[in-house]
């Protein structure tokens, strides 16, 4: 019982994650019907600034938990400007061209990111204070680390913050009109071009969070870490019926629980396997994924 | 008239065409006063640092070797790097890139994956392969003439692994992971069947994906069977700390212990006090012969402080130039009839090549001691340090 719930909470730490990136996905998919592949670089880029940040304020003989609040804004704050310029160069001037040749521009924005990331930061990986949140506590035949305690409780909040935005202020609100009908929101008084820019920066912010907590939690951040957990992000975003808030959070979720517990209880090696096969057979019965049907009035 | 003219313009182009291949053939006939040697090397991606340190210790060596004046008939020599990114494909394609480059011979690759296969299309244009860091058996077991290894071979480390745990750690039993390449999986079958036939039980042998951050799910499991080590095989040293920081801080207090993969300064660097007291098999480098500390000199002088592989690189594109010294040709076949002959006091050991190309294995257990790794068992003598 204590594997399974050890297991359990394994899931969660790496379904939070998950779901973080996949928010990224699905909001941008949601606005312009855009597949942003370019949105698993933000991760990258975000673990990235939070060493520098965190590193540097640990120097400075800063508390810990503070260093790590004040790094975890920065590099919120540096991706969602990334974010940013990334749409206004790649997408914006592709806004009234097929949907072909924006894909194309936001792979090709992935491999400029990334490789960016690689001439600026170095081929090797980069580690981690990790020694400012080592530890943990024992509760009963469980161990639980203070990482893992932090990540779910960091997704929890941005999570709530993040449904707070959109549902409950007038922001959101433009956000929802928007992707619902650019042209008639357009006419109401509502800037597209802001909003969509603003959709894309906080969806980049929530993947520089992810970023750094896996940075944290596992050690090291690589310039090519953004693609595997990019891919499965992507996929937990359609699982949970692309387009859609709530949908990609139960999706990250899910996708992080299957991985661990095929890994856990079958094999590790076959752990992605399972994960896409739950993919395929959830889209199978419902092609609009888990939460894909009140697609028209939730979506952002 | 118009015909003569059309023939007449024909012919000059001819001429011209043919007087460029002439050209051309002088350039390259002066072309080979210079000696050209290919490193074969994961220049970027996850295995970079082993990659750069093996181009370094070839380029260290061609310094030490010019600066001693050279080689006579040759005017200069020169590395020419290629990027295998420890992929297959890009290891065949980085092998016709240098063929192409008219290497005579290569040094590299790293991961066994990508030297065998780039070993099979250098041999097919007789080029001399010196592989510094690819320990799998089947690398010099397919009869390949130009093949040279300047490492040890798993199928000497596993055993060596075993012996250290069974007669040193004296640990009942083990719990494996490996990362499904070549060189990772066969290193952890060997040390699961070598560890079965000494009598420890292996509660466990597990596989991940390359590239994979988090463990968490296998971590979990290695802490539910308590084995009394817990044996790390990844194919590169930032995936092994990202294994060992996250075992240690979900509280598995096995022994831990790696091979010559992990075994790499990254190691530490990243997972600091959590790698204190992990061990790893490396072929044995005495730091205090004159060979290593020649090499040393040239080699920090230039880089920072040296990687895992950085010496053994430097010894197999040393070995190289002095075979071509000796035989006062790149001609392959005489160049191997040297090499074959060949026994000098290098950085790493005192190399010398047998029929199969190898050059014998050494393996030390290190331990990191302080954020050093510090020889602790020798395999071969069965003493410590």
């Amino acid at each position: 019982m204590d594997y399974f719930i050890q297991q359990l909470i394994n899931g969660l730490t790496l379904g939070g994650v998950y779901a973080l990136i996949a928010l990224g996905y699905t909001m941008v998919y949601g606005i312009i019907q855009l597949i942003n592949f370019a949105h698993g670089e933000f991760f990258a880029a975000g673990g990235y600034m939070g060493v520098i940040f965190i590193s540097w304020l640990a120097a400075q003989g800063v508390h810990p938990y503070v260093c790590l609040g004040i790094g975890l804004v920065l590099a919120m704050l540096y991706c969602a400007m990334l974010a940013m310029a990334v749409e206004r160069l790649a997408y914006r001037p592709l806004r009234q061209a097929s949907r072909l040749a924006v894909l194309l521009s936001a792979l090709g924005m992935s491999i400029f990111l990334q490789n960016g990331l690689m001439l600026t930061q170095g081929q090797y990986d980069k580690a981690y204070p990790t020694e400012i949140t080592a530890g943990g506590f024992q509760l009963g035949g469980l161990y639980i680390s203070y990482m893992q305690c932090l990540i779910v409780a960091l997704t929890i909040f941005l999570l709530v913050v993040l449904n707070l935005l959109v549902f409950k202020t007038r922001i959101g609100k433009a956000m929802r009109a928007t992707a619902q009908d650019k042209v008639m929101s357009a006419l109401v008084g509502i800037n597209a071009n802001h909003i969509i820019a603003l959709t894309f920066a906080i969806g980049a912010g929530l993947a520089a969070a992810a970023g750094i907590m896996v940075g944290l939690y596992y050690g090291t951040v690589s310039y090519s870490m953004g693609f595997v957990p990019g891919i499965k992000a992507f996929a937990a975003a359609v699982l949970g019926g692309i387009g859609n808030i709530t949908g990609a959070m139960i999706g990250g979720l899910i996708i992080g629980m299957v991985e661990i517990f095929a890994a856990g209880y079958i094999s590790s090696q076959y752990k992605d396997v399972f994960a896409f096969i739950i993919l395929i057979g959830v889209l199978y019965f419902k092609p609009t994924g888990i939460m894909g049907e009140n697609v028209d009035d939730t979506r952002v | 008239m118009k015909r003569l003219i059309v023939l007449g313009v024909a012919l000059a182009a001819l001429a011209l065409v043919l007087a460029g291949c002439g050209s051309d053939g002088a350039e390259e006939k002066q072309a080979d006063q210079v000696l050209k040697i290919g490193t074969l090397s994961p220049l970027t991606g996850p295995y970079a640092a082993d990659g750069n340190d093996i181009r370094q210790g070839a380029e260290a060596a061609v310094a030490v070797i010019k600066a001693q004046g050279g080689i006579p008939g040759f005017s200069d020599i020169v590395v020419v790097p290629a990027d295998s990114a420890c992929d297959p494909k890009q290891a065949v394609a980085a092998a016709n890139k240098l063929i192409n480059d008219k290497v005579p011979a290569v040094v590299g690759a790293y991961c066994s994956s990508a030297t065998i296969p780039a070993s099979e299309t250098l041999a097919e244009e007789d080029i001399i392969m010196i592989t510094p860091a690819s320990t799998s058996p089947v690398v010099t077991e397919r009869g390949l003439p130009y093949m040279f290894r300047t490492c040890g071979r798993d199928d000497h480390q596993a055993p060596a692994a075993v012996k250290f745990m069974k007669e040193v750690a004296d640990v009942k039993s083990v719990f494996i992971v490996d990362d499904k390449t070549t060189y990772s999986q066969g290193m952890a079958d060997g040390v699961a069947a070598a560890a079965k036939e000494a009598g420890i039980e292996v509660l466990g042998h597990e596989h991940v994906n390359q590239g994979d951050k988090d463990f968490s799910a296998v971590l979990t499991m290695v802490k539910d069977r308590n084995p009394d080590l817990f044996y790390i095989s990844l194919q590169n040293s930032s995936s092994g700390a990202t294994m060992v920081i996250q075992a240690r801080r979900m509280g598995i207090n096995a022994i831990l212990m790696g091979q010559d993969a992990v075994f790499h300064p990254k190691l530490i660097e990243f997972a600091k006090a959590d790698a204190e007291g992990m061990f790893c098999t490396f072929g044995d480098i005495d730091t205090t012969t004159q060979g290593y500390l020649d090499f040393l000199a040239n080699y920090s002088s230039k880089y920072s402080a040296p990687g895992a592989y950085s010496a053994y690189s430097y010894d197999s594109a040393m070995a190289y130039l002095l075979a071509v010294k000796a035989a006062g040709t790149t001609d392959p076949a005489a160049v191997r009839a040297e090499l074959l002959k060949l026994s000098f006091d290098g950085a790493s050991k005192t190399v010398s090549y047998d029929e199969k190309g190898d050059s014998g294995s050494n393996y030390t257990v290190y331990q990191v001691r302080d954020g050093q790794f510090v020889p602790y068992w020798n395999s071969l003598t069965g003493q410590k340090y």
